[in-house]
């Protein structure tokens, strides 16, 4: 059945040429010595001189020095015929070889970078050196950029196969500084840590803030551009409910006034009235050289942890305000 | 298959019989068989059939033996519009087939790079140049005006097809 509609796709078409041949006077195809159309005989000998034959590839007239940006200029597929190497690709049969290059479709399928020698890489450089400008010789350092520009905006683009180059992804933005670069005193900085939560990296001291909530990138970027200027502007204010601030509210600890010292005045004057020494008040007790140490040992026990600096501290200061050394 | 046809041969003559009397009618529901046992695999023959290196290997030796007949970035993690490459690479097959005749000698490899579609056609030389250099430009042309992107075609013409092997 296959072998029947061959030979009838063999039959139609040297009759559909034939019929060409009247209507056009000279064309390639039917140049080539063929007997008269009226021909009866329909083999395939005939389609012989019908196929050009082939001319020899191109690698055979190539130069070995000659210009290769100028064979493969931009990205193209793998031709064979013009790249004059003897590649081999494909899983070999059984004490066989990888395929040749002619008609090999897993070099086609393959992305291939012969456009992209040293020689064309850096042709494109010289090129693209007129639209470059020189970096300012002012910023020569890390310090400098982020003393000049200390809030840095970090945005993606996305490029992808197919008509379409929008990409919901491409709209988030995220704004980056350092609070040390901002004009703030100790309430404002407080004040901005607790408005701003997660946001801010207490190790780097870096205030991050992420957009998406808008559909394009120009007005995300706005967005967090009004964000950090409401937070810096909110965080100068004091408000009325912000004095009924308690200790649980506080972010760091405080000796004065809190139950520590209290304890340690009540224990000291104890001790002394015990002595009968009572010559000491409480403010000359708060200045001695013991309780500052013991106050300095509470603070950093409280504020940085336990480790054993914090802690043998603690011990000494202890052990001197009570005489126990 | 025998279970279907009576499955549907029977079901009229149940439904008219539940109307009259109170029973329970449970039903089988089927659907056509996918083989993915005999996907994209030729059947080995007496040693006289001749297979391309594509032919040759099942879809299970893709990334290990073969490469990707489709290349755009809608199938990498993250990304979208899959679909849409998919279905486009179904069009494209189908157009090429249709407007070569006999003369693919493997399948089309599809190259997409930003907006532009790259279609790699292996061709036998059925056809005089003239006739190919025509069916080229009006390929690129309707293709791009159906898809709004540029189209570009590369033949590479083999005088047979490749044979790997004859199973």
């Amino acid at each position: 059945m296959a072998a029947a509609r061959l030979h009838a796709c063999l039959v139609l078409q040297p009759r559909a040429r034939t019929l060409r041949a009247f209507s056009t006077s000279v064309s390639p195809a039917t140049r080539s010595p063929r007997p008269s159309p009226s021909t009866t005989e329909r083999t395939s000998r005939y389609e012989r001189p019908l196929r050009r034959k082939a001319l020899p590839p191109r690698t055979e007239k190539m130069a070995v020095d000659q210009d290769w940006p100028s064979v493969y200029p931009v990205a193209a597929p793998f031709k064979p015929s013009a790249v004059p190497l003897p590649v081999r690709m494909g899983y070999p049969v059984k004490r066989g070889v990888p395929m040749a290059k002619e008609g090999n479709l897993e070099l086609l399928k393959i992305p291939n970078f012969l456009h992209l020698t040293p020689v064309a890489i850096k042709k494109h450089c010289e090129a693209l050196k007129d639209f470059c400008t020189e970096w300012p010789a002012a910023l020569d350092s890390d310090e400098k950029c982020r003393k000049h520009f200390p809030i840095e905006i970090d945005t993606a683009a996305y490029v992808s196969a197919g008509p379409s180059i929008r990409n919901p992804k491409a709209r988030v933005v995220t704004l980056r500084v350092k609070l040390s670069s901002l004009n703030l005193d100790d309430h404002a900085k407080k004040k901005l840590i607790k408005l701003v939560g997660d946001r801010y990296c207490k190790s780097t001291d870096v205030l991050t803030i992420k957009t998406d909530r808008c559909p394009l990138k120009r007005q995300n970027y706005d967005y967090a551009m009004y964000l950090l200027t409401v937070l810096y502007h909110e965080s100068w204010k004091t408000e009325e409910w912000e004095k009924k601030k308690t200790e649980a509210d506080m972010e760091e600890y405080v000796w004065k006034d809190s139950s520590s010292e209290k304890n340690i005045l009540e224990t000291l004057l104890q001790i002394k009235a015990a002595e009968k020494n009572l010559e000491l008040s409480k403010e000359e007790l708060l200045g001695t050289k013991e309780v500052e140490e013991y106050r300095k040992s509470v603070v950093s026990l409280k504020n940085e942890g336990d480790n054993e600096n914090t802690l043998s501290q603690y011990k000494e200061s202890v052990k001197r305000l009570l005489n126990l050394t | 298959m025998a279970a279907p046809v009576c499955c549907r041969g029977l079901r009229p003559l149940v439904l008219s019989w539940s109307r009259e009397l109170p029973c329970v009618w449970r039903a089988l529901h089927t659907s056509a068989v996918c083989a993915k046992n005999r996907a994209a695999r030729v059947r080995v023959g007496k040693g006289d059939k001749p297979v391309t290196y594509e032919q040759a290997h099942a879809p299970h030796h893709i990334a290990h033996r073969k490469g990707w007949l489709s290349l755009h970035t809608g199938n990498l993690a993250g990304e979208d519009h899959a679909a849409e490459r998919t279905v486009e690479d179904v069009f494209f097959r189908k157009f090429m087939l249709g407007t070569f005749p006999g003369c693919l000698a493997d399948q089309l490899v599809l190259k997409r790079r930003a907006n532009q579609v790259e279609i790699c056609a292996l061709v036998l030389r059925q056809l005089p140049a003239h006739k190919f250099y025509f069916l080229v430009g009006y390929s690129e042309t309707l293709l791009s005006h159906f898809y709004k992107c540029p189209v570009h075609l590369h033949l590479q013409t083999v005088p047979s097809k490749v044979v790997y092997k004859y199973i």
